[in-house]
């Protein structure tokens, strides 16, 4: 079948569409899958989004946490103001969904304009800057939240209306990777891998560096605010605690693993990472942990960053360039089983 | 006569207390193919960093194609016309032979403001316009806008480009090589991507810095009657800088030289050849001494590093 040119950029968004409303209609009401999809579906866009700049643009950021917490606290903090308000001549769930919309947009557009901010300067430099502009900016939105009664200081937001779904939560996903995936294929995805492998030559060819890496920085953090918005509308509070110097790394390393510049790969060390600590809390009750008087919380969090850093440390023995390098799943797996993928196709 | 494609006067540029390069002169009009040599560190690089951008010269005056573009970032002085190869190949490693030369093939269409438009406005407030880089930036998101969509106009232009690149692959003789990643390339074909590279961005001007540098002596007369081809194909006015004597005997038609920063001779190649300031500077003057030449009266040094 042959799609005219004019709709090739809308069938994937129909197609995803079609797909999620099912899963929704399905898994929508087990209240633990929903939480767990959407806590990994976060971590996703968090992974792809920081992927666009740390992985394709091959600049460092590590700071992705404070562009998470401000498109939350804007999403969140403006969903808590418009509660009791419903748009007239619309039904409340729909009222609450367009509403709910309008915040999420509120949180990317609010990161986005901070990304510009933290990027513009620090990305006309070559090297390290970036790096300890936005772990500085990270920190410096933490301890801001965290002093300002608006916000709930280190109490935090509490009452947001749960208006999140699956669908929700895993469109956005589909709409980060979508962008990812389109950006690769473009001349402006060409252009950000060309400033990856060589600056100097890039703009020697004529590529505006420092334009397009504020571009790839200010798309990112679009996302993240988005990610960060999501967040905020299904878990019960958001508090400075969830946006810490941690959370970065976390990500940074959801994108090293599965290999810099791989949107899949991404994808894959997100859903890896995330379901980790899970896969971890049931070991735990198996080994009978529950006995020597700290909570399984706390187990488990003090586990997850040793094995983190197991994690990292064989990977950079076994496969220093990531799971999948910079090449997309679809590339690898052929050369990794390639008589299982002669048998499929 | 018209006003010179790449027109340097009086350039020089001084890192410190260091005067790296002086009183540098250069035309370059279409259909030219003019050498640049010198002795290590006589300046010829730092030239070639002058005239692209990458150093903004503390004196005198660089125009291409009339514009002046002192202090312009390398990008836009790309667009205007100029581009180059490196010393030390820098090609995109990663990238494939095709993916390299799309970088560089820019669509000539803008969704806002035609380029016209804002190298006009630049023009006009010599280099620094904020207007300008607003339009330009602006320009650039609705672009991303277009990718991201997919606008039918957004695949035409992808198609035109690809075409382009391929044409460029097959006058440089790499089509064969077009899905591959340029790491894997042959270090001579290395060599010919990064020259197809530099076309794509639709030069008038085309700097090539030591282009033979580690080819054999067979590569090195296949090189010499391409860079002749180029020139008359794209109608391109070209510079190169080389070691290799016999290659910039050869192919250029006016030779510039290069001591210590300063340009001790000018002209057709048998000219420059018989200088005895440039045989002092190759070979030091006890050589002319030995040789019952006059050694020139402002020597100034007797050990000069043999090319």
């Amino acid at each position: 079948m042959k799609i005219p040119s004019a709709l090739r950029g809308l069938v994937p968004v129909l197609v995803a569409i079609v797909v999620l409303a099912m899963l929704q209609l399905v898994l929508g009401d087990a209240p633990f899958f929903v939480y767990l999809a959407s806590i990994v579906g976060v971590n996703v866009i968090l992974a792809v989004s920081l992927n666009i700049v740390n992985g394709m643009t091959g600049q460092f950021s590590i700071g992705h946490a404070g562009f998470m917490a401000v498109g939350a606290y804007t999403a969140g903090k403006l969903s808590l103001l418009i509660k009791d308000v419903a748009i007239s001549g619309l039904p409340g769930v729909v009222s609450d969904q367009v509403q709910f919309v309008g915040s999420l947009l509120a949180g990317g557009v609010a990161a986005a304009l901070c990304g510009f901010l933290v990027g513009l300067p620090s990305l006309r430099l070559r090297g390290d800057y970036l790096a300890i502009v936005t772990l500085g900016f990270g920190e410096i939105i933490r301890v801001v939240v965290q002093n300002l009664d608006v916000f709930g200081r280190a109490l935090g937001l509490s009452g947001i209306p749960q208006t999140s779904s699956l669908f929700a939560v895993w469109f956005c996903v589909f709409l980060v990777v979508l962008v990812a995936r389109r950006l690769v294929g473009s001349t402006h995805g060409r252009s950000l891998w060309a400033i990856r492998e060589d600056e100097v030559a890039a703009e020697a060819m004529g590529v505006n560096t420092t334009g397009y890496k504020v571009r790839a920085f200010v798309i990112s953090s679009f996302f993240a605010g988005v990610a960060g918005g999501l967040f905020a509308h299904f878990v019960p509070i958001i508090n400075p605690g969830s946006f810490t110097f941690v959370k970065s790394i976390e990500v940074v390393v959801m994108v090293v693993a599965g290999g810099l510049g791989s949107t899949t790969g991404a994808i894959v060390a997100a859903v890896f990472l995330t379901l980790l600590p899970e896969a971890l809390r049931s070991l735990f009750l198996q080994l009978g942990g529950l006995d020597t008087g700290a909570s399984l919380a706390q187990k488990v969090d003090q586990i997850r960053m040793p094995i983190y850093g197991m994690l990292l440390v064989l990977l950079m023995l076994v496969r220093p360039q990531g799971l999948f390098g910079n090449r997309e799943i679809w590339d690898v797996l052929p050369r990794w089983f390639p008589r299982m993928w002669k048998g499929i196709t | 006569m018209s006003e010179p494609l790449l027109h340097a006067v009086q350039v020089g540029i001084e890192f410190g207390g260091l005067r790296a390069l002086r009183g540098f002169d250069l035309e370059i009009r279409q259909g030219d193919l003019k050498g640049l040599i010198g002795p290590n560190g006589a300046g010829k690089t730092t030239a070639f960093n002058l005239l692209t951008g990458v150093y903004e010269p503390t004196h005198g005056e660089i125009r291409i194609c009339g514009n002046r573009v002192n202090g312009r970032p390398p990008h836009q002085i790309n667009h205007l016309g100029l581009a180059r190869t490196f010393q030390n190949i820098r090609l995109f490693r990663a990238l494939s032979a095709l993916d390299n030369v799309r970088v560089a093939c820019l669509s000539e269409e803008r969704p806002l403001f035609s380029r016209a438009q804002i190298d006009d406005l630049r023009r006009r407030s010599a280099g620094r316009s904020p207007v300008a880089s607003a339009m330009d930036a602006l320009n650039n998101y609705v672009d991303w806008w277009r990718a991201l969509l997919l606008t039918p106009g957004f695949q035409r232009e992808e198609a035109e480009i690809t075409r382009r690149a391929d044409e460029l692959l097959r006058v440089m003789g790499l089509s064969h090589r077009r899905n591959e990643e340029a790491r894997n390339l042959p270090y001579g074909e290395q060599r010919r991507l990064e020259i197809a590279r530099a076309l794509g961005t639709q030069p008038r001007v085309l700097l090539l810095d030591e282009p033979a540098a580690g080819m054999n002596t067979r590569e090195k007369g296949d090189l010499m009657v391409l860079i002749r081809q180029l020139r008359d194909q794209f109608s391109l006015g070209i510079l190169v800088i080389e070691h290799d004597m016999k290659l910039v005997m050869g192919i250029c038609e006016n030779i510039t030289v290069l001591d210590h920063g300063v340009t001790i001779a000018r002209g057709a190649p048998e000219r420059v050849r018989q200088d005895p300031k440039v045989i002092e500077a190759y070979l030091g003057d006890s050589y002319l001494a030995a040789h019952g030449m006059e050694v020139p009266a402002q020597s100034t040094t007797s050990e000069t590093p043999l090319a």
